[in-house]
Order: structure tokens, then sequence, then C-alpha cells
């Protein structure tokens, strides 16, 4: 079979996927209803405490959803490490990026940008409850304001297997806190003050996840990029 | 924003999976097809003048942020299996010392 007749049959079969999808969405109101959203704008401020109504949902109402997303990022990054261990001595290998390439406007650039974004990321982790934002988001950018630390000086790394085993421990600690709710409300994965607690103490629980991902997250990231900057060799 | 038009993104990267020959074209048409998952999802719960999910006095007019939630799990998931096939990619580069898949399925070096 030519590969001529193999990508019309294939172009073909795709358009009859898009007829079924289209013909199927024309009741979408039938599939889709907002009872989830009334219900969180009903009750998701007494229940979770947050302002934020994402947060309130992947910290408080669906928490072990968040735990084993967690979970996958700490195995994608044991899987990164596993996969770039190398024979080769770590003395041999010679970093992708070369001081002497790197302009020297980057580098000025970079030791002005980087407190900035350090601060802006934990600003992002600590007020995720409040604003747009929370510990996904906000560990991603003071991830990318660590790796800027790569453009101002190459020689200076991370020891990616104490950050493996870092993340690790936070690991446990995070699922640890989040089933402290099992002594307290008698149910695991939710927030460890009684339902009726005033907002600042529900508060201190969002928080204090926010930062424990935040944390796990950026630390991961950074972890997954120094291996791939080790492998540019 | 037209859930059709998200689904057409999916089958773009669908059919980038079937038709591409070169490994980290497929990576990236993994990439394609989450970014249409994710508009898929999104366009689920938004509609014309809905407010971002946080509590303010602007009423009920708010998106359904049950989709949100679900979608930041896909976005970190996501960059997470990009990473693992990227540096999968090197792997098979390093071995094969090509990233073709005509020369990969052959297994000759």
């Amino acid at each position: 079979m030519s590969p001529l007749i193999r990508r019309i049959s294939l172009v073909l079969l795709l358009g009859f996927i898009l007829f079924v999808f289209i013909t199927s969405i024309s009741d979408f109101s039938t599939i889709y209803n907002d009872d989830g959203k009334l219900f969180y704008y009903a009750n998701g401020f007494q229940d979770t405490g947050s302002y934020n109504y994402v947060t309130g949902i992947y910290l408080d109402y669906r928490l072990f959803d968040s735990l084993f997303e967690a979970a996958i990022l700490l195995i994608a990054v044991a899987g990164v490490m596993l996969i770039s261990e190398h024979s080769i001595d770590e003395k041999n290998a010679t970093f992708m990026l070369d001081k002497q390439k790197t302009p020297e406007l980057f580098i000025t650039f970079s030791r002005l940008l980087y407190p900035i974004m350090l601060l802006f990321g934990i600003y992002v982790i600590v007020n995720g409850h409040l604003s747009p934002g929370g510990g996904f988001q906000g560990g991603a950018i003071v991830a990318t304001a660590i790796l800027i630390l790569y453009y101002i000086d190459i020689t200076k790394t991370v020891n990616v297997h104490v950050v493996l085993t870092i993340e690790k421990i936070l690991f446990i600690v995070l699922v640890l806190t989040a089933s402290l709710s099992y002594l307290t409300r008698g149910v695991l994965f939710t927030n460890f003050f009684r339902l009726d607690a005033s907002l600042d103490q529900k508060a201190i629980f969002l928080t204090l996840m926010n930062i424990l991902i935040g944390a796990k997250v950026s630390l991961g990231l950074v972890a997954i990029f120094t291996a791939f900057l080790k492998e540019g060799r | 924003m037209n859930p059709i038009l998200s689904f057409i993104v999916i089958l773009v990267g669908i059919y980038g999976l079937s038709v591409s020959k070169n490994i980290i074209k497929s990576v990236f048409c993994i990439t394609i097809v989450e970014a249409g998952t994710i508009l898929l999802f999104l366009n689920l719960g938004a509609y014309e003048g809905g407010v971002i999910p946080i509590l303010s006095s602007l009423g009920i007019e708010i998106v359904d942020p049950i989709p949100q939630a679900l979608m930041i799990t896909t976005i970190v998931i996501g960059s997470t299996i990009t990473s693992l096939a990227l540096m999968l990619c090197i792997k098979i580069f390093h071995h094969y010392g090509s990233i073709e898949w005509k020369v990969i399925l052959k297994g000759d070096k």
C-alpha cells in the first residue's frame, strides 16, 4: 500500500471520528450540567475556607487526586534520574551551556531578574488560596528562577540525588499532613481543622499544603532540568 | 471557543503521531493532543461573560472550577511525560545514532 493511500485513509478515519463527535456534541447540555459549580458556589467557601475555588477543590475536596499527582511527578523525576545514569564520570561530562558563549547581557539581566522571580514565585505559592495561583504554578515559577542561576554561573550545580531524597521526604510529609484529618475529622485526606473552624485556621492548612507542594514541584523541575543539562555532552 | 475546534486540535495531534518519521516530532504531537484535551475541558464550564472562579462581589457569573482543577493535574503530568520521553529520546540517540523511526525499528546500530 502506497503512503498516499495510507494517509488518505487515515484522514478519512479521523474525519469519521470528528463526524461522530459533532453529532454527539449536539446534545451537549444533556451531558454537561453545572450542578457541581452551583454546589461549590454555595458550600465551597464555608467548607474549605478558600477564596479561590480551584485551590479549594484540589486541596480539600480532591486532595486524593493531588497526592497522586505529586506522586506521579516524583516517579517521573526518579525515572529521568534512572534513565540518565551513565557510566562516564561526572568530571568528563562537560556542560551544554558554555560560560564563554553566554552573552554578557543575559548574565546581567539574569542577576537583576533572579530575586524578583523568586519573590514572585513565593508570592504566588503563599497566596494560592486568595488569588490565582497555588503550589503547582508557583513551584514552576520558583524552579524557573533557580534555573536562571545556570546562566549566571554554569559551574555551580546541584547534586540531583540529594534533591531527589529531599523530594521523597517532602512527599512523605505531604501524605502525613493530608492524613492528619483522620485524627480530627475521622475522614482521610481533607483539612485537619474541624469543619466549624474559623477561616484563618483553615487558611493555615491551605498555605501549608501549598508551600509543601510548591517546594516539591520546584525541586522536581530543577532536578529534571539539571539531568538534561548534564546529558548535553 | 467551540468544543469542535479543540477536538480538531486533538485529531491533528493524532494525525501527526501517525505520520511523523522522527521521535522528537512524535513527542511534540503528544503535547499537541494534551493541549487539545486541556482546551476541550476548559471549554466545558466556560461561557461568554464568565469570570474567574474566585469569591468576589461579582456574583454567580463564575466559570466552572472543576475542569480547571482537573486540568492542573493534566498540565503537570503532561510536562513530566514530555521530560521523560525526551530523556528516552536522548538515550535512543546515543544507542542507535539516529532518531528516525525507520532506523530504530530496524534494530541495527
